[in-house]
């Protein structure tokens, strides 16, 4: 990992066996691979849950933004719990009730709808992500 | 402020309130003279998982008992709702437009669906249940979906 680089840290939730779970992790996939590698971050909820050092002081470093499922929100609470700030905590069915056409289905394999869901919630981070740097570049930032 | 019956199933709490009768399914009827307040319990919000729309039929549909009076879509499956009264609805909760989480958040309180003109309570009301009975039923069913998993 690269902190000095990469500003923004992603953390989706696992739902595993879940759609939206799904959806919130390939959102995650398309900013940081995709959208913004340069300025973004994966983080995975697993390593945040066992405690790994290097994800915990990635997120206690630098701007987090979280994507959960549902109403548990497991990323953000581990984000705080790890001692990070969540920036903007993104919940996915409420990018779905923005976009109803977008009806998410599947898990293991999403249907047109989740992966259209999916950058929906993708597009959303990135606006998100491109503030919050714009912000840690502004020249009085502390 | 209602007061509520509890069971525990698995790692979930169930609450029951006990000012109101309940139908089989999972809805629940709370008299007002003869405008009778509908919503859904607590044990089919949380079966149902977290609520994305609410659609409500709208005001003067008519309804009889069994028929459907509105429809929940969640992350989870699409559920619709019996009403447990026949009647013509006469209010529809304005919230299921813009936040129908209060469905998951309060479903005995602000999360009521709709108010129907009853019709007939009394004959539907015979075929509610007090809310102990609801428990039991519920309880069963709740251990019945708890195998599932």
């Amino acid at each position: 990992m690269s902190p000095e680089v990469r500003k923004v840290m992603v953390v989706p939730c696992s739902g595993i066996g879940k759609t939206y779970g799904t959806v919130s992790r390939e959102a995650a996939y398309e900013v940081t691979e995709d959208l913004r590698p340069r300025s973004t971050q994966l983080v995975a909820l697993s390593l945040l849950v066992l405690g790994d050092e290097e994800a915990r002081a990635a997120v206690r470093a630098h701007p987090a933004v979280t994507i959960d499922g549902c109403k548990l929100t497991c990323a953000a609470k581990m984000v705080q719990e790890s001692g990070g700030q969540v920036a903007q905590g993104i919940a996915v069915l409420d990018v779905y009730r923005r976009n109803r056409e977008l009806k998410p289905q599947g898990i293991a394999e999403l249907n047109e709808g989740g992966h259209l869901l999916a950058h929906a919630v993708a597009e959303e981070i990135t606006v998100i992500v491109d503030d919050l740097v714009a912000r840690e570049e502004a020249p009085d930032h502390a | 402020m209602p007061s509520y019956l509890e069971t525990t199933v698995d790692k979930f709490i169930f609450r029951v309130a006990t000012d109101r009768l309940y139908s089989a399914e999972g809805v629940w009827a709370l008299a007002e003279g003869d405008r009778i307040r509908v919503g859904v319990t607590d044990f089919l919000q949380q079966r149902s998982g977290d609520v994305a729309f609410a659609e409500v039929k709208p005001e003067g549909t008519a309804v009889a008992a069994g028929d459907e009076v509105a429809a929940i879509e969640t992350i989870k499956a699409n559920v619709e709702v019996p009403s447990p009264v026949g009647g013509a609805i006469a209010d529809v909760n304005p919230a299921m437009e813009l936040s129908p989480e209060v469905i998951n958040q309060d479903p005995y309180g602000q999360g009521w669906l709709a108010v129907i003109e009853a019709s007939d309570w009394t004959t539907d009301r015979d075929a509610l249940l007090d809310p102990q009975a609801y428990l039991e039923l519920m309880k069963g069913q709740a251990e019945e979906e708890a195998k599932k998993l």
